[in-house]
């Protein structure tokens, strides 16, 4: 194994490893990083690790920085700020707060347009934006391009509609992707395709700090929001 | 609700020798005016015009032989009749059309840029792809392509293929004059600009009209809940259907994959009439599915759009592009393309 170490400001070490084996050299075109903060328990580390030497370079990590141990969390994405974002809590989160914002305040577009133009449903878009920023915050959001949900909770269905009334669970697996999923979910409501306030299995993302889950079904309530480890 | 008219008298068809065969699941095909167009062109007819997935001649089919066009990604056409084309003369048509494709490299419209390839083509039939004895029998064209460098021991290698089909497309060729031979579908798999080439030189020798057959998602939606109804006999690969969201700031795709056993289980219980499957029992399955994502997730998929459809037997995308995963069941879906292209045609 060859191991080269830098250090970037923001207090960013970054590891770059090149694997060989015991019979061949380490292979310098197909390396590894892994970003480690010094002073946060997180580490980062790049995908093009092989999933044989995970567990040796976990081992390794948690020996150099003196750790207990070192466990995966569901959260990936190709913008390693993001995932800093994500984990540090460095975006802006929803705040509660109990003083009604001045409608003015608002980017709503201006009414000096053609008066007769009328607004339909203007409160219910009022309300949709209202609950989107509470559940979303204000600021823009980490940059993640996937989300992937296994589902394995049971179908429930109109009980007019006389079909499917199985003991099993319904297995699913959904996965949302785009350039940009957050700020993408987010447009969701405001465009007529989702309800607001958005799941919370989508809006908990930055939060839980993953965007891998498994749903299973809880009992008592649904929809199932008890999210296995 | 628009009903499917597939005979549900005798579930079995006698062939030429007096055999019963019956019908396997994909029978159950609904020939009602589907895909939105009324023609009247699928009536009870009295005669128990089935729809033989598994026609006579695929019953002593080697499914070998079109064991090529399984898991290759095929591009959809649909094709007004040929005039004056004869099976007769495969062998005429594969040197005309190779010396149009020299002629259009000589032109300039060089196809491969750089090495100089001999292209060789050839023309045939494949007999075991039609639905009812009326059809026209499938025709295969193939490119391929030699190295000029070493001409005597060099491989061929296939580069382009493209295949004209009709499956069960009576209601066409039924209404047809004479000099023309109807097979409304045809499929390509290969460069584009061979496609146009080859295209062109049908077009202007037999006076017919290619174009591009895209699929509707209402299509689309019939497509997963008729093959996800189908038995498979090994462990079948999930039922996936992948939404688009595109004008959004920032575009979305949603891809919905159910377990195949467990979507079975869902189909099965809705569809209810035997041996017919109706518009409504589509949308319910639909809606079944749209609701168990709705309250997970809060999102209406039935505002978005449904591009792709992929079950065990087969994918098909928006666009006009099918993959055939099952050749048991590659008759079936070539009868449902036929039926969609012959909708484009009329």
């Amino acid at each position: 194994v060859t191991i080269n170490f830098r250090e970037y400001e923001d207090n960013a070490v970054w590891i770059r490893i090149a694997w060989g084996t015991p019979y061949t050299k380490p292979n310098q075109y197909k390396t590894s990083y892994v970003v480690y903060h010094s002073q946060t328990p997180y580490v980062f580390i790049s995908v093009s690790v092989l999933k044989s030497n995970l567990p040796l370079l976990c081992q390794a990590l948690v020996v150099a920085s003196s750790y207990h141990d070192i466990h995966e969390m569901e959260l990936r994405s190709h913008s390693l700020n993001s995932l800093k974002d994500i984990v540090f809590k460095r975006y802006s989160q929803n705040f509660q707060t109990y003083y009604p914002r001045p409608l003015q305040e608002r980017n709503v577009a201006p009414e000096n347009g053609d008066l007769r133009i009328i607004q339909e449903n203007r409160n219910e878009k009022e309300r949709i934006q209202r609950v989107n920023q509470e559940v979303f915050g204000d600021g823009p959001q980490p940059k993640l391009e996937f989300a992937q949900y296994k589902l394995e909770t049971m179908f429930k269905s109109d009980p007019k509609m006389d079909v499917l009334d199985e003991k099993e669970p319904f297995r699913c697996l959904v996965k949302f992707s785009s350039p940009h999923l957050l700020e993408s979910l987010k447009s969701l409501a405001p465009a007529g395709m989702a309800d607001a306030p958005l799941s919370p299995l989508l809006t908990c993302i930055p939060q839980k700090a993953r965007n891998y889950f498994k749903i299973r079904e809880k009992k008592g309530f649904f929809p199932g929001s008890f999210v296995s480890p | 609700a628009r009903r499917g008219a597939a005979p549900g008298l005798a579930p079995a068809m006698e062939s030429a020798d007096g055999a019963v065969r019956t019908l396997p699941s994909i029978g159950r095909l609904s020939r009602g005016p589907t895909f939105g167009r009324a023609h009247g062109r699928f009536g009870l007819s009295p005669s128990g015009r089935l729809l033989p997935p598994a026609p006579r001649s695929q019953e002593n089919a080697d499914p070998q032989r079109t064991a090529f066009l399984l898991r290759k990604q095929w591009t959809l056409y649909s094709v007004t009749p040929l005039y004056r084309f004869s099976d007769a003369r495969l062998r005429d048509y594969a040197r005309l059309l190779s010396a149009f494709i020299a002629a259009e490299k000589q032109k300039g419209l060089a196809v491969e840029v750089g090495v100089e390839l001999d292209i060789k083509v050839s023309v045939s039939s494949l007999p075991d792809l039609k639905g009812s004895d009326q059809d026209q029998a499938a025709i295969l064209v193939q490119l391929s392509s030699r190295s000029a460098a070493s001409s005597k021991n060099s491989e061929e290698k296939l580069i382009w293929s493209g295949w004209f089909c009709c499956v069960s497309g009576d209601d066409l060729s039924e209404n047809v004059p004479e000099d023309f031979t109807c097979l409304p579908l045809f499929l390509a798999n290969g460069g584009e600009s061979y496609t146009s080439i080859v295209g062109s030189w049908f077009q202007k020798t037999f006076d017919c009209c290619f174009r591009r057959l895209a699929i509707s998602p209402l299509n689309l939606s019939w497509m997963a809940a008729m093959w996800t109804g189908c038995k498979v006999d090994k462990t079948a690969s999930a039922m996936e259907l992948v939404f688009s969201v595109p004008c959004l700031p920032q575009p979305l795709n949603i891809s919905y994959a159910i377990h195949p056993e467990d979507a079975k289980a869902l189909w099965d219980t809705v569809q209810k009439t035997p041996g017919e499957i109706t518009q409504e029992e589509v949308d319910v399955f639909m809606d079944c599915l749209y609701s168990h994502f709705h309250r997970h997730f809060k999102i209406h998929l039935s505002a978005t759009k449904l591009v792709k459809v992929s079950t065990a037997i087969a994918s098909a995308h928006c666009d006009g592009i099918i993959k055939f995963l099952q050749s048991q069941y590659l008759t079936g879906v070539l009868m449902l393309l036929t039926e969609l292209a012959i909708s484009q045609i009329q």
